[in-house]
């Protein structure tokens, strides 16, 4: 059984990522030499570590088959929270983290538990999670930041550990390498892969359907409150407007990546790439001083890219499979 | 509706067949529609009798303008959810179609009606173009509308650099203060004119029928002889040029067309779109609508939503209450469908 070349590499998810995003450093380094600048590369490093763990809250939800649109509402509920137990409770510092990533599981449990005990489209009822997060958001703030971020936690979102590596990266490779075990050799992320690529399936091979889809909404929410503390320590304040914008590269980056939104199929190193490719790109728009505001008609064509890839990947495998049979 | 719950409680799921159909007016006040004229006439009642300045003609005038755009964009959501897919992008047509409406007026001088036309001809256009894709790529329109969300806001706000149109003719503000019998709004009369086309579509146009059927079942419809992938470019075109419509009645409604109007991307439609039709019963899984029931669903949470502001509720915890009442609607409805499945009355 030897599988040809085009078979393997087809087949696999970041292969492909992985090659454009090395042709688009090359390229842009080439042309801009400023964009390898060791402050460069630290800034694009904090911005890949924040959206690659926003990128996994969504990952894990694609993965089950389902979508969640208050990852960002979350995430900036959680910001806003941690900050605020710090300034307005005195809460120090790791209680403050530990609490948020609590407030981020059970608040995504309640997706979970609401979505999987009634059948209800995860769609409408995320939506309607993203509005009541974002009123909280709101009404415990008055749409103003709290200031309040002690001086560790600023030091965490803008120093390096040495060199151009941002301790910020330490959160996002830590949650990268426990999504991809968990799917890989844990029975939850077979489960939630079972029960993303076949319900029907899933539910006769005696998969804990309920518990799988709450688990997933779970992990989304923590990794949406980490990457909501993450985006403080960098951003040096509570802002009420944190993941406000997460909802379109969220989605992006694990499309780009190759995972399939029926669900089923995800690729944790595919989705690395997808937010490599996303955060070049926007850089490089900045470098070259392009319009900012084509950075949102790049993200819809990326998207609308990758999905035709994906289909076109499909199919040649699909063919390939036939004539290699 | 108790008597009810304990009867289904003794008959042990019952084939529908054995069950007899239930008279109409039990349907009528089982009927979605009917429970929610009865929420908002307790609604209206409780603020009009508790809160002075509720039925005063000028707050009148603001529900009535306020109902019209919301039903407008729960219409323009309802058209799409028809064939059981989506529309992210509503907000951001809105918003292109509001904003080339001011383009035509101040910087190429179009009439007034060529100027609306044009902006519903755009609106219709962009719709067509999502619903071209999700047709010839078979992805689920959410990703679609996901990527053209991003996409025509992208390109409104590259085109005109943020900035509103501030200069229109003073015909487009006195429209959005005009008043028809009594405080009523012009915008309500104008969203109830679209409500009786759209009802007159769904009801006695082939088209409309082929609309529903390709919703309900798109392999039966295909059957049937109907051309689902034209049907469904139909169905996006009509979102398209809905949320066009929403989106110029919010500019008569401020005077001007601001790029912010309907939040990032648009996204602050996203709510009210949903919200209508799902507290009006149309399925989300397709084939199904209630124009009527959108109407009301858009009223409720009008009516809802100033009574708050009203007592002096920060709008701020009236977007979390928002949320709250989309998510208690599709429990609700859901407990209602299992309760009417067991009585075998559906």
């Amino acid at each position: 059984m030897r599988q040809s070349l085009a078979i393997r590499l087809l087949d696999n998810d970041w292969a492909g990522p992985g090659l454009i995003s090395l042709m688009a450093i090359a390229v842009i380094s080439i042309l801009q030499p400023a964009f390898l600048s060791p402050f460069n590369i630290l800034v694009l490093l904090s911005a890949i570590a924040v959206n690659m763990v926003v990128a996994l809250g969504q990952l894990v939800i694609i993965g089950v088959g389902q979508m969640n649109l208050a990852l960002g509402a979350l995430g900036g509920l959680v910001a806003i929270c941690f900050v605020g137990a710090i300034e307005v409770l005195g809460v120090p510092a790791p209680l403050a983290i530990v609490l948020g990533l609590l407030i981020g599981i059970v608040a995504g449990m309640a997706n979970g538990v609401i979505i999987a005990r009634t059948g209800i489209s995860a769609f409408i009822i995320t939506l309607a999670s993203l509005q009541i997060f974002k009123g909280i958001n709101l009404g415990i703030t008055k749409a103003q930041p709290f200031y309040g971020v002690p001086d560790s936690v600023k030091q965490f979102g803008n120093t390096a550990v040495f060199g151009s590596i941002p301790w910020l990266i330490l959160p996002a490779v830590l949650g990268a390498f426990c999504l991809w075990y968990l799917f890989r050799h844990l029975r939850i992320g077979r489960y939630i892969l079972a029960l993303g690529g076949n319900r029907q399936a899933a539910e006769l091979s005696g998969i804990d359907t309920t518990g799988t889809v709450i688990w997933a909404h779970a992990l989304s929410g923590l990794f949406a409150a980490a990457a909501g503390m993450m985006l403080v320590a960098r951003l040096q304040i509570g802002q009420p407007t944190i993941g406000d914008d997460w909802l379109i590269s969220s989605f992006a980056a694990p499309v780009i990546g190759g995972a399939s939104l029926s669900g089923g199929h995800v690729s944790v190193a595919g989705t690395f790439f997808g937010v490599v490719i996303i955060a070049i790109i926007t850089q490089a728009l900045v470098l070259f001083s392009i319009d900012p505001f084509v950075v949102q008609i790049v993200l819809g064509g990326l998207i609308l890219w990758a999905v035709g890839i994906n289909r076109f990947r499909e199919w040649r495998l699909s063919k390939l499979a036939i004539q290699g049979a | 509706m108790t008597t009810a719950a304990s009867d289904s409680a003794t008959t042990p799921e019952p084939g529908a067949a054995e069950v007899p159909r239930p008279s109409v007016t039990l349907q009528v006040l089982l009927s979605n529609e009917f429970g929610l004229a009865a929420l908002i006439a307790v609604a209206v009642v409780i603020f009009a009798t508790s809160l002075p300045g509720f039925t005063s003609p000028f707050s009148l005038f603001t529900l009535s303008r306020q109902i019209g755009i919301d039903t407008m964009i729960g219409l323009a959501m309802m058209a799409v959810i028809v064939t059981g897919g989506l529309d992210l992008s509503v907000g951001a047509i809105g918003a292109c179609a509001a904003m080339f409406f001011g383009f035509g007026l101040e910087q190429l001088g179009l009439p007034l009606p060529v100027a609306i036309v044009f902006a519903l001809l755009l609106g219709a256009g962009l719709g067509a173009i999502n619903g071209i894709t999700v047709v010839r790529s078979g992805v689920h329109s959410f990703i679609i509308t996901l990527a053209s969300m991003s996409i025509f806001f992208g390109v409104m706000i590259y085109l005109t650099q943020a900035k509103g149109f501030n200069g229109l003719p003073p015909g487009v503000a006195a429209f959005g203060r005009m008043k028809l019998v009594g405080p009523v709004s012009v915008l309500l009369v104008t969203t109830l004119a679209v409500c009786a086309g759209l009802l007159v579509l769904y009801r006695f146009t082939a088209l409309g029928r082929q609309m529903l059927s390709a919703g309900a079942n798109a392999r039966a419809a295909e059957l049937s002889g109907i051309e689902v992938g034209r049907t469904l470019i139909f169905c996006h075109a009509l979102t398209g040029a809905l949320a066009a419509l929403a989106g110029l009645m919010l500019t008569a409604r401020t005077g001007a067309a601001v790029p912010s109007m309907a939040g990032h991307l648009g996204q602050d439609w996203l709510l009210p779109a949903f919200l209508a039709p799902v507290l009006g019963g149309t399925l989300l899984t397709g084939g199904r609508v209630s124009v009527i029931g959108t109407l009301l669903g858009a009223t409720f949470v009008t009516v809802i939503t100033s009574g708050l502001l009203l007592m002096r509720v920060s709008e701020f915890w009236v977007q979390a209450f928002l949320g709250l009442m989309l998510l208690a609607a599709v429990l609700i409805d859901k407990a209602r469908h299992t309760l009417l499945r067991r009585r075998g009355m559906i």
